[in-house]
């Protein structure tokens, strides 16, 4: 319940700043744009990416420069006034959108509390070391007979593992007991070869969060890739 | 005579695309997919480039044509942000595997034999080719491929990588 309200005030705090955020906003593009004589009619189209040349050059562009010019003509010594300082309101509104990015990360953790509470939160997560026997490919995790995730690596994130980086692969809800959890591996082994290979762990959920980490090593006597189910107390 | 042909062009554009689609202008699905020269490919890691999706079966003809195609928009967009994927909805991959071999298609050809892509883009037609811009938003769909389709598909697409 508690969560609950939270979440909500936090909502409201941050639609609140966006209703603040949007008058500030629209009132700092009037002041920038205000000063401006009107922009040329004829201003070049940006260069197109393409062989584009497919349209060929406007003729009718040159009176309407010429037209543009001859409008801004008189408004001239309002051109030549200072413009605005807009630096303080610039600043208040970066500081709004802090306040926004801020309220959303609040709300990004409280919903993770309310969906997984630490009583019943079970995380698992993925690390490789070396990898000179085996090339990820993906990992399909059961708990308790049941499927809940494949998960299929791009060499990106494989390169992402083996430089230390740590992959939440599943977050999910257990209740408390006994339960059991395998991990099937998949990518190629040594000499290239098709490589499959499973881990189980059979572990007790207690109260309070718990953390399981998949480890792929490479055993050198062996020449084989290892893996292990390790779980965090 | 140039503007009033550039005013058709303008306003026939979006009665020639098809607005019916329900993923316009939504955030497009994430995936990921092996693909059939190996490793994986996952389509959030593409933010930032043009990306164009191609739904195609290896019995269907007009597919083959517009794979051949887009081999040919990737070599000349390739260098401005523009990623292509061809994604095969076949039962049978060998098929699929069999065309991946045959023809030189420089860009990845992609395997969904659970269909779980095609039902999460609502494909209903062969070939069917989807524009997602930079930010990851699907911007157009095109049902069909004739020179037509693909006359206004490419002017979609260099007003997309021009943005």
């Amino acid at each position: 319940m508690q969560y609950v309200l939270s979440f909500m005030k936090a909502w409201s705090r941050l639609l609140l700043l966006c209703a603040f955020l949007s008058v500030p906003a629209a009132s700092f593009a009037q002041a920038a744009t205000k000063p401006k004589a009107p922009a040329p009619a004829a201003a070049p189209a940006p260069a197109a990416v393409a062989p584009a040349a497919d349209a060929p050059p406007s003729t009718d562009a040159a009176p309407a420069a010429d037209a543009a010019t001859a409008e801004a003509a008189p408004s001239a010594p309002d051109a030549a006034s200072p413009p605005p300082d807009t630096r303080g309101l610039d600043q208040e509104v970066q500081g709004l959108k802090k306040d926004v990015v801020d309220l959303n990360r609040e709300l990004f953790v409280l919903e993770e509390e309310l969906l997984f509470p630490a009583n019943t939160q079970v995380a698992v997560f993925v690390s490789m070391d070396v990898g000179d026997f085996f090339a990820l490919d993906s990992v399909t995790l059961k708990i308790d007979q049941k499927e809940v995730i494949n998960y299929l690596y791009t060499p990106r994130e494989v390169e992402a593992l083996l430089k230390g980086g740590v992959h939440r692969l599943y977050l999910g809800n257990l209740k408390v007991g006994k339960h059991e959890l395998v991990a099937f591996f998949s990518g190629k082994g040594p000499n290239d070869r098709d490589y499959k290979r499973g881990a189980t762990l059979k572990f007790e959920k207690g109260i309070g969060a718990k953390y399981l980490e998949l480890k792929i090593n490479d055993r050198q006597r062996k020449q084989q890739p290892e893996f292990e189910v390790k779980d965090w107390e | 005579m140039q503007r009033l042909c550039l005013a058709a062009v303008t306003f026939c554009a979006p009665a020639m695309a098809d607005t019916s689609y329900p993923l316009k202008a939504h955030e497009a699905p994430d995936f990921a997919l092996h693909a059939i020269a190996g490793g994986n490919v996952r389509l959030s890691e593409h933010r930032g480039d043009v990306v164009i999706l191609s739904f195609w079966g290896s019995r269907c003809t007009p597919c083959r044509e517009q794979l051949a195609a887009l081999n040919r928009t990737l070599a000349t967009y390739r260098s401005a942000g523009l990623q292509v994927y061809g994604i095969n909805v076949d039962d049978d991959q060998t098929r699929a595997l069999a065309y991946a071999h045959g023809e030189s298609v420089t860009f990845p050809l992609l395997l969904d034999p659970e269909k779980s892509v095609s039902r999460s883009y609502q494909v209903d037609n062969l070939p069917m080719t989807l524009l997602i811009d930079r930010n990851g938003v699907v911007r157009n769909v095109i049902r069909d491929y004739n020179a037509k389709s693909e006359e206004l598909f490419l002017q979609q697409l260099r007003a997309l990588l021009n943005e």
